[in-house]
């Protein structure tokens, strides 16, 4: 019963590969760095992205993807820069409500709580599967 | 597979459903500390660094809830023998959502096209390659020729799977219900008319010993009412009942008229 739809199936999976965050978080590991996956765990009132959202902050402050841009993003890139420096993991309030007065894009209002989290090569083949 | 980054990466090529679960938050006794990972697939754990196993069993269930939500969420555990409250963070990576067509004859045309527009994968098959071709789906992901309900059995369905069946005849739809009721497709629909579905139903009921809420969960006869006319508007009315199945909302006019 194979369809004549391969090739359509071929290209999808392409364009997943190009989606997937964990093929770049993977490249950067194999060359032996350690990243810090920063990502929004909860929100309380308006804020530029969702829960779930995340962005890879590199050891040099490099950055992949986003959590909404603006001042909480910069905040959360340097504790990302420690967090690799340390590889512990922390949880970072972001407050949008102080810099109200700002032309920050950031400015939504809301607050939410991020999590950065240290991946390194050992670490990521330590969580593999049984 | 020897790396957690790698399984995650294989999960999203095989469009596949997956919880990740990490703790953000725990106490300072029990072992468990922020960082750590469990996943979950297809109702197991795949792979991570917890060990504890209350935690693991309560991780477990937690998963299948948010799967279903299909929503990303913290959510906080109490657990007194892995030193109390254990904040975890649950990562939603739910399967693309695919629909089945079952029946390639002239509502399928418009139904495939509609859905390829709202960003669905389509499998469309039938029996009779006539129907069943290029030609005629364009758009579609795969066409499959064959036994129809053979083919529901081999092919994978999940939580994000949504299967309309429009046969050319009611024997057929229900031959293909048999084989999919009790999976864990997110919707089944059923053409036909009342009378003809209760007789199905009836069937069900008294040969098969099919409890009443396994066959409540079938949309039959199929659709959100707008009384239809062309296969065009039943199409539509069929991918309607399917995005509010899928998002919610109770499919009224929102001006309340």
């Amino acid at each position: 019963m194979a369809g004549p739809g391969a090739c359509h199936e071929d290209a999808e999976i392409e364009r997943r590969k190009t989606d997937s965050i964990y093929h770049q978080v993977k490249e950067f590991l194999d060359k032996g760095e350690t990243l810090a996956v920063a990502t929004i765990v909860s929100t309380r009132g308006s804020t530029p992205r969702e829960v779930g959202a995340k962005m890879v902050v590199t050891a040099w402050g490099e950055i992949l993807g986003t959590i909404g841009g603006g001042c909480g993003e910069a905040d959360v890139k340097r504790e990302a820069i420690e967090v690799i420096r340390t590889r512990k993991p922390r949880v970072v309030r972001v407050d949008l409500l102080d810099d109200i007065s700002s032309d920050s894009p950031a400015v939504c209002g809301g607050i939410m709580n991020v999590f950065i989290d240290p991946w390194w090569k050992e670490r990521d083949a330590e969580g593999a599967g049984k | 597979m020897s790396r957690l980054s790698e399984e995650l990466i294989q999960i999203q090529e095989q469009g596949a459903a997956a919880v990740l679960a990490t703790v953000i938050n725990a106490g300072e006794k029990g072992g468990v500390e922020p960082g750590d990972k469990c996943l979950v697939r297809d109702g197991r754990i795949t792979g991570g660094t917890i060990r504890h196993e209350g935690l693991l069993q309560a991780i477990l269930q937690e998963a299948e809830n948010r799967l279903r939500e299909e929503k990303s969420k913290s959510v906080a555990l109490e657990l007194p023998d892995a030193g109390g409250k254990i904040e975890v963070f649950f990562e939603v990576m739910p399967a693309p959502p695919k629909i089945i067509v079952v029946g390639a004859g002239h509502i399928a045309v418009p139904l495939v096209k509609l859905a390829k527009v709202l960003d669905f994968r389509v499998i469309v098959m039938d029996d009779r390659m006539l129907f069943a071709n290029r030609e005629r789906f364009p758009q579609a992901d795969e066409i499959l020729v064959g036994d129809m309900a053979a083919a529901l059995k081999g092919l994978p369905i999940n939580s994000s799977t949504y299967i309309v069946l429009i046969t050319r005849g009611h024997k057929y739809d229900e031959l293909c219900l048999r084989e999919i009721i009790h999976g864990p497709a997110k919707y089944i629909g059923m053409i036909g008319s009342r009378r003809r579905i209760k007789a199905c139903f009836q069937r069900f009921k008294e040969e098969e010993n099919i409890a009443e809420e396994v066959i409540q969960r079938v949309y039959a006869p199929i659709g959100l009412d707008f009384n239809t006319e062309t296969p065009e508007e039943i199409a539509l009315s069929i991918l309607a009942e399917i995005v509010k199945v899928r998002r919610g909302g109770k499919a009224q006019s929102l001006s309340g008229k």
